[in-house]
């Protein structure tokens, strides 16, 4: 891509000489087992309520011909992140090298507006009970594991993914295995019209079910007991 | 004005990104893939964290680990990437193992009971008072019957020193959990081909027929199975096809699900071998070179099962298992995978004969692809060992069970009130029947409130769990991390040792099992004058450990234990390649499991002063080591005579069918319009009883609606989330319906898991009390959001046994489910001992000593009768 | 239970609807404060609306700051270093404060010399500040590309008329019996809360035949709780009614009937901050 095709400034995807990481998910090789969840609670001491990625699925079809759809979910690392456009202090920012989107947690406000503004639902205000981190009641989410990316190590999620639905690497460079997949395979983004340009790329995910349809409402009826009390915890 | 503001600020916002120092990206620009891990660093702290290699033990498919240490505490658990089964990967269950360790209501000093058994009154006492009143205990149990002394232990990983300590107290009385568990599968496969497992070749294979094993949430063996079944899958385009009575993840995954009714695996798997037979797509050679049987034997035998009969007994179209029976005879490699689906039935043996059948006539067995033998590694007991009791035990060995090699735990109870062994000290270790069993509540909650039955129990466990609670004296064990086991699995097609070993010292007084145990035997035998001291000469765990592992061959050149200690696993094959995730030599391929065991060929050491017989069978000072085929003196197969044993002569001599043979449940014949099968079930991210205090894994899953189908729920007027009541002949239970298209319409299912009355303040969700047993608090737990934990369906459950392979039928209790009425609250569970007694009376009948057994085997007409066999005389154990 | 969902918290609490409806009010009445300088019937207004709104303010600061999980930080929005300007809440911040600075002038400005030039100048200042109040929090809402019903235009115009409504509804509370006052108020009111009234229904219009998120949303907004707050007291009891009877008063020129119509206004503005609010937020927290 060339520098006039990038809308934004901050658009790192394809410009020489800097890296632009990238999550690939095959959701043909997901099996739903919630490791990557799991993993990365353990990593980050994520409290309980929230979720820097989770692994949604659903049922579908009728009886007998019925599958399951697992869609792992974690924050895009958009290449035009409107969260970044939105916060007032710039606690949330992109980093150049790699198109990490971070946060600063010691200059958040806690104003919520990166919240509001990510198609994604990948941003949670961190309450204020942890187990050993002192990092409290400021915004947090995914960090496609900088600190363990910048050690040459692959985020928590991938290390432990069963299926290994989950590959990441530098797709600026072509010859990642990333680059491999993407250039081999139909991807999808989520919500592509949302002008983010995603940077988790999946594979064999049918928007029909990844977009939001009257199912919505069925999702609703069947957890309308834990919704209760998720909503009563949080008095949403 | 943005762009250079932007850039100019890039490294403060990295420095600042993560409150820790300054991180710069790797430079290698080429295709460096990131590594897949061995080393982790605190998100905070950015400082590397401490690697300690463990095995797993959340759950039992004992996966190599990492534990990582920072200040001391275990904050992350990875898979060791030089564990060729694990590759670096750990399940949801795996990576939150250090919730066993500093669960708030861990049990950490030893307690004695006060006030009424299950009352919940505690007074904590040292160690010293603890042994002195279990040496009391002990001292006059021994002069009564050491048999009155009973271990009952579940998950036991000791590597052999629990049967250590009981045959030191010279007791045969030691019972397992394996009937509730998969039993009747090991029972069903060891006489015919040996071994009580296969390995599937997944990763290879083309076509796999999964018959009821939920292997990408449970299962032997989930995690490394699993990775194999996606690379299968995707890598090598293989088809799945899974038989279940609902929508597991499993069956969700797989090309084609096919619902079957409960119980009647083996009628389609005989179906299919009838196709397969009637169209010659059998492996002809390999029936005759490598079983007791001919083809046209099979043929014969295989005549009666026609589709069309399997498709009224099971519901399976006959085109689909015609359809399917071709697919798989044509496709190869092709393989085959059951689990606890076809096996956990009244005659479950022979619904798993009947599928192992499938790759056995297509001549699928050890072949790269196929249906291949387990590969484990054993290792050697610290010497002087103890000798075998004097006396078997009735509760080890029931005579009405004569082939039920892995015991018939589940009917304890009866047992015991039936007054067929005496007990005087009953130890529990890692096993909690009162949950966990059928009749859970009603029946081992009554035996263990009766102080008559068990006058004193002993819970050796650092956990509440709901048998712990009603324990007379409680051992604080060590949780996973803290001890020290030796461990193998055939988890995959490469044989290897591995090690359990502290993380850190021991939370507050608990002591590992071998410590606990030795403290005993010497609290018992101070001076050795009873001759039990000598078997418990070890310094500690690690000491224990070197009589395992310092002389092992091959191990023993590479280091012995500290080899172990320092990697956690042995052999290691290769590296994990991030570009493949798989193990790759030093030449970069992909390494190649080895193939065709049964083909190895004896040693010209073997076979010296052996002899082959006509048949080929190789014999040598009175046992058969191998097989003569074509000239070559082949190992064979672990069976007595070397081969894959289609006829199970044995099986004849109790009246039992020796041929792959099917038996429809007769209660299941009679079934009325509105009655229904209830079925349970287990999920990826819970294991047993023993995860319900994991705040992760509740989080994922802490509540457990009964499955229906829509066409059922419809016909009693509920939807998602209604009450229902679910009646068996032994009680009934009040539950939430989850209404789903993902279930057979006769079918309603309940996970366990769930419903705890023990386990601690998160299973009870009880969490304004305060930790008790000297746990720290977990300021996490404020924000447990979730206010429902499920009910628990065990207490309605009768006990069913397999007259041969005395396992549990989980999955065969008819219920009638009906919307919950105006009386009904949510939660209520309510199981009668009475009825669990009936029920008991009534599966005895079917023991080959039982009325109904020759009424169920018309084929059997010629068979003497009970009398025709002599009771075997049955070793300890 | 069943098949497993992860939920989500909605971004902003029922504090934040709250906070606009301050707002709203404030801005509302330095609008009248000004208009007191060019319509001589709002004169005795003048004073009450200037401090009416220099108290909401202190009120609707404290809301803002109390709202941030870190109020200790609130500066942080002032700190250049810091400052990003595409950020609505940043240029939001800063005219809060101005607008702050100025009423203070104006007020005392007007203790000096209740008529003085100096003073009309402020008191325009402050009005112009006060009108990019309502226009920022509606931007707040309209900049969220992703969020059906927030992410349109007309979010700040909607903003500003409900401004309008809501301070002439409060004025024509504090003008107690003055006919003169009353009649201007009945104009403002009426003619603003109509055009709150058109606004919401083009909203609605528009986001009924959008894509499934956008048709989800207008479910929620008219169906359930959501739906009562909305439709029944936000449109029905707060728009429609007050409408009717402004234009009948309008009609035959009279006044009566005005304190209702004004409590229905604010009751009215103060439902739909919220349900515009939460509304939106409640599909989110489903994806
Ligand atoms: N996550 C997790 N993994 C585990 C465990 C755990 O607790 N949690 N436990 C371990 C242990 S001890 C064991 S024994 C294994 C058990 O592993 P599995 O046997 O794979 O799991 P189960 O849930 O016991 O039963 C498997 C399936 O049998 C289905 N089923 C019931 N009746 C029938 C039938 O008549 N026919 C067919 N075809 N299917 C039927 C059930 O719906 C269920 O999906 O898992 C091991 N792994
Ligand atoms: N409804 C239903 N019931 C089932 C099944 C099902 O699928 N559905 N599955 C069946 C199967 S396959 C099996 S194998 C059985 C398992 O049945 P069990 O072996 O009885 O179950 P566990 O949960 O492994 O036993 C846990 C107990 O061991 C103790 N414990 C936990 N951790 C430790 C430790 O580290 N050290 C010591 N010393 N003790 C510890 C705790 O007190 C806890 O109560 O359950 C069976 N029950
Ligand atoms: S770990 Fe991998 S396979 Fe498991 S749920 Fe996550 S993405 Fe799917
Ligand atoms: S919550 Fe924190 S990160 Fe998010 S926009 Fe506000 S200040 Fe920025
Ligand atoms: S997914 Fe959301 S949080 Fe992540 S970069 Fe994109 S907008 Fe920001
Ligand atoms: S990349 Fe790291 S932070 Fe992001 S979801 Fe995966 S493990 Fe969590
Ligand atoms: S399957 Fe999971 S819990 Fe079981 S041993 Fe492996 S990683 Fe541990
Ligand atoms: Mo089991």
């Amino acid at each position: 891509m060339s520098e006039e095709l990038r809308v934004s400034p901050i658009e790192t995807r394809g410009k020489a000489g800097t890296r632009r990481y990238a999550m690939v998910v095959d959701t043909r090789r997901c099996i739903g087992c919630m490791a990557c969840q799991v993993a990365c609670k353990a990593e980050y001491d994520t409290p309980l309520g929230v979720n820097r990625t989770w692994v949604p699925y659903k049922v579908v079809g009728k009886y007998p011909t019925v599958k399951k759809q697992f869609l792992p979910r974690l924050c895009n690392h958009c290449d035009d992140p409107p969260c970044v456009r939105n916060c007032p202090v710039e606690a949330t920012y992109k980093v150049e090298e790699g198109g990490f989107v971070l946060q600063r947690y010691e200059r958040c406000i806690g104003c919520r507006s990166c919240m509001a503004a990510c198609p994604y639902n990948a941003r949670f205000m961190l309450p204020a009970n942890r187990t050993y981190t002192n990092i409290t009641n400021v915004v947090d989410k995914c960090t496609f594991c900088f600190h363990r990316v910048t050690q040459n190590l692959v985020p928590a999620c991938v290390q432990t993914c069963i299926g290994r639905a989950r590959v990441f690497g530098d797709i600026n460079d072509p010859t990642s295995e990333v680059s491999y997949l993407v250039a081999r395979n139909a991807t999808q983004v989520l919500r592509p019209e949302e002008g983010t340009k995603p940077h988790v790329f999946y594979i064999g995910a049918d928007r029909n079910q990844t977009e939001f349809g009257r199912d919505a409402y069925r999702q609703r009826e069947v957890m309308e007991l834990d919704r209760t009390a998720f909503k009563n915890h949080f008095n949403i | 004005m943005e762009m250079p503001k932007l850039t100019r600020r890039t490294f403060i916002k990295i420095s600042a990104g993560t409150g820790a120092a300054v991180a710069t990206l790797p430079k290698a620009l080429n295709a460096m893939e990131a590594e897949l891990g061995g080393k982790d660093l605190g998100p905070v702290t950015m400082a590397e964290r401490k690697a300690i290699p463990i095995n797993c033990h959340v759950c039992n498919i004992q996966d190599g680990a990492i534990a990582y240490v920072e200040n001391g505490r275990v904050v992350k658990l990875e898979g060791n990437p030089e564990h060729v089964s694990t590759r670096g990967r750990l399940c949801a269950k795996g990576n939150s193992g250090m919730w066993y360790s500093y669960d708030p209501d861990r049990i950490l000093y030893p307690l004695r009971r006060v006030g009424a058994r299950g009352e919940g009154k505690w007074k904590r006492i040292t160690w010293d008072e603890a042994l002195t009143e279990l040496v009391a205990k002990l001292d006059a149990a021994l002069k009564e019957d050491p048999n009155s002394i009973m271990m009952k232990y579940g998950r036991n990983r000791s590597g052999g020193v629990v049967d250590r300590f009981m045959k030191t107290l010279g007791s045969a009385t030691v019972v397992n959990h394996t009937s509730v568990c998969e039993s009747s599968k090991k029972i069903g496969m060891e006489p015919t081909w040996g071994p009580d497992i296969e390995t599937p070749d997944f990763a290879n294979t083309k076509y796999v027929l999964n018959f009821g094993s939920n292997i990408l949430e449970a299962a032997y063996f989930h995690n490394p199975l699993s990775q194999r079944i996606t690379e299968g899958r995707v890598d090598n385009n293989m088809k799945i096809v899974t038989f279940d009575v609902r929508l597991s993840n499993t069956a969700g995954f797989s090309d084609e699900w096919i619902p079957v009714h409960p119980a009647t695996d083996g009628a389609v798997a005989l179906a299919m071998g009838h196709v397969i037979l009637r169209d010659d797509l059998q492996d002809s050679t390999f029936i005759n070179t490598w079983t007791n049987v001919t083809v046209d034997e099979l043929k014969a035998h295989y005549k009666q099962y026609t589709p069309e009969w399997a498709e009224k007994i099971s519901g399976v179209p006959k085109e689909t298992i015609e359809r399917i029976a071709r697919e798989f005879a044509t496709t190869k490699p092709a393989t085959l995978f059951t689990y606890r689906g076809p096996a956990k039935h009244l005659y479950g043996s022979y619904n798993e004969k009947a599928c192992m059948m499938l790759p056995i006539m297509t001549g699928n067995i050890e072949v790269q692809g196929g249906y291949c033998l387990p590969r484990g590694m054993g290792w050697p007991q610290p010497s002087p060992e103890p000798g075998k009791p004097a006396h078997d035990s009735v509760l080890a060995h029931p005579p009405e069970y004569p082939l039920a090699g892995h015991k018939v735990s589940h009917l304890t109870p009866f047992f015991i009130a039936d007054g067929r062994q005496k007990i005087n000290v009953y130890f529990s270790y890692q096993d909690n029947p009162v949950y966990t069993n059928p009749g859970a509540r009603a029946v081992w909650g009554k035996l263990f409130k009766d102080e008559k039955l068990l006058p004193f129990i002993v819970s050796m466990s650092p956990f509440m769990g709901e048998e712990t609670a009603l324990a007379d004296l409680i051992l604080p064990d060590c949780p996973y991390l803290e001890r020290w086991e030796p461990e193998s699995m055939p988890n995959s097609l490469w044989p290897w040792l591995g090690i359990r070993q502290p993380v850190h010292a021991a939370l507050g007084e608990s002591r590992e099992n071998r410590i606990m145990m030795r403290d005993i035997i010497h609290k018992l035998d101070p001076d050795g004058k009873r001759g039990m001291k000598q078997f418990w000469n070890f310094k500690d765990g690690e000491d224990y450990m070197r009589h395992h592992f310092d002389n092992i061959p091959g191990l023993k050149e590479a280091g012995g234990l500290d080899f172990l200690k320092k990697h956690g696993v042995w052999p290691i094959y290769g590296k994990l390649n991030p570009k493949t995730g798989k193990i790759s030599d030093k030449t970069g391929r992909e390494i190649r499991a080895e193939y065709g065991l049964h083909k190895k060929e004896l040693s010209a050491a073997d076979m010296a002063g052996a002899v082959a017989e006509k048949n080929g069978v190789i014999m040598k000072n009175g046992k058969a080591i191998g097989i003569r085929r074509d000239g070559k003196n082949y190992v064979g197969f672990s069976t007595g005579n070397r081969l894959i044993n289609v006829r199970v002569e044995q099986w004849a001599e109790y009246g039992f069918n020796p041929m792959p043979t099917f038996k429809r449940i007769p209660w299941h014949e009679t079934m009325k319009d509105d009655e229904m099968i209830l079925s349970t079930f287990k999920i990826n991210v819970h294991k047993q009883s023993r995860t319900a205090a994991v705040k992760w894994l509740a989080e994922i899953m802490h509540s457990n609606p009964a499955w229906m189908n829509p066409v059922t729920a419809a016909k009693i007027g509920v939807k998602t989330g209604d009450l229902v009541r679910v009646e068996t002949r032994a009680g009934h239970l009040v539950t939430k319906a989850y209404v789903t298209e993902g279930i057979h319409p006769k079918v309603v299912s309940i996970p366990t898991a769930f419903g705890h009355w023990e386990y601690g303040r998160l299973a009870t969700l009880k969490l304004k009390e305060q930790p008790k047993f000297g746990g720290a608090d977990d300021p996490d737990l404020k924000n447990v959001w979730w206010d429902d934990k499920g009910v628990h369906p065990n207490d309605i459950i009768p006990v069913v046994a397999d007259p041969i392979g005395g396992s549990q039928g989980w999955f065969d209790t008819v219920a009638k489910v009906t919307k919950a009425g105006p009386n009904d609250k949510y939660g209520d569970v309510q199981g009668d001992w009475d009825k669990h007694y009936e029920a008991y009376k009534e599966t005895l009948r079917y023991a080959y000593t039982g009325d109904l057994h020759r009424k169920m085997h018309p084929e059997m007409a010629s068979w003497g009768g009970p009398e025709s066999v002599k009771a075997k005389e049955h070793g300890g154990h | 239970m069943g098949d497993y969902v992860w939920f989500h918290d909605v971004s902003w609490h029922a504090s934040y609807a709250i906070y606009f409806f301050v707002i709203g009010i404030l801005a509302g009445l330095s609008f009248l404060s000004y208009g007191s300088w060019i319509t001589p019937a709002l004169r005795p207004l003048r004073e009450k609306a200037a401090y009416g709104s220099m108290i909401l303010l202190a009120i609707g600061g404290l809301l803002l700051i109390a709202d941030l999980s870190q109020p200790q930080r609130f500066f942080n929005v002032l700190n250049p270093m810091y400052l990003n300007f595409t950020s609505p809440l940043a240029w939001g911040a800063l005219n809060i404060v101005a607008f702050g600075v100025c009423s203070v002038l104006y007020i005392l400005e007007l203790r000096k010399a209740p008529d003085s030039a100096r003073g009309k100048l402020l008191a325009l200042i402050t009005a112009l500040l006060a009108l990019g109040l309502p226009i920022y929090t509606g931007y707040d809402l309209t900049v969220h590309q992703s969020r059906p019903v927030w992410n349109t235009p007309v979010m700040p115009v909607l903003f500003v008329a409900l401004a309008i409504a809501s301070g002439s509804a409060v004025g024509s509370l504090l003008s107690g019996g003055n006919e003169g006052a009353q009649r201007v108020l009945r104009e403002y009111m009426l003619w603003s809360t109509a055009g709150v009234g058109v606004i919401l229904i083009s909203i609605l219009g528009t986001t009924n035949y959008g894509g499934s998120a956008q048709e989800l949303t207008f479910m929620i907004l008219t169906t359930g709780t959501i739906g009562t707050i909305f439709v029944g007291f936000g449109m029905l009891a707060g728009t429609a009614a007050p409408v009717a009877m402004l234009f009948l008063a309008h009609l035959r020129q009279q006044t009566s009937g005005l304190v209702v119509a004004a409590l229905l206004i604010l009751v009215g503005s103060a439902a739909l901050r919220y349900a515009l609010l939460m509304g939106p937020q409640q599909l989110q927290t489903l994806y």
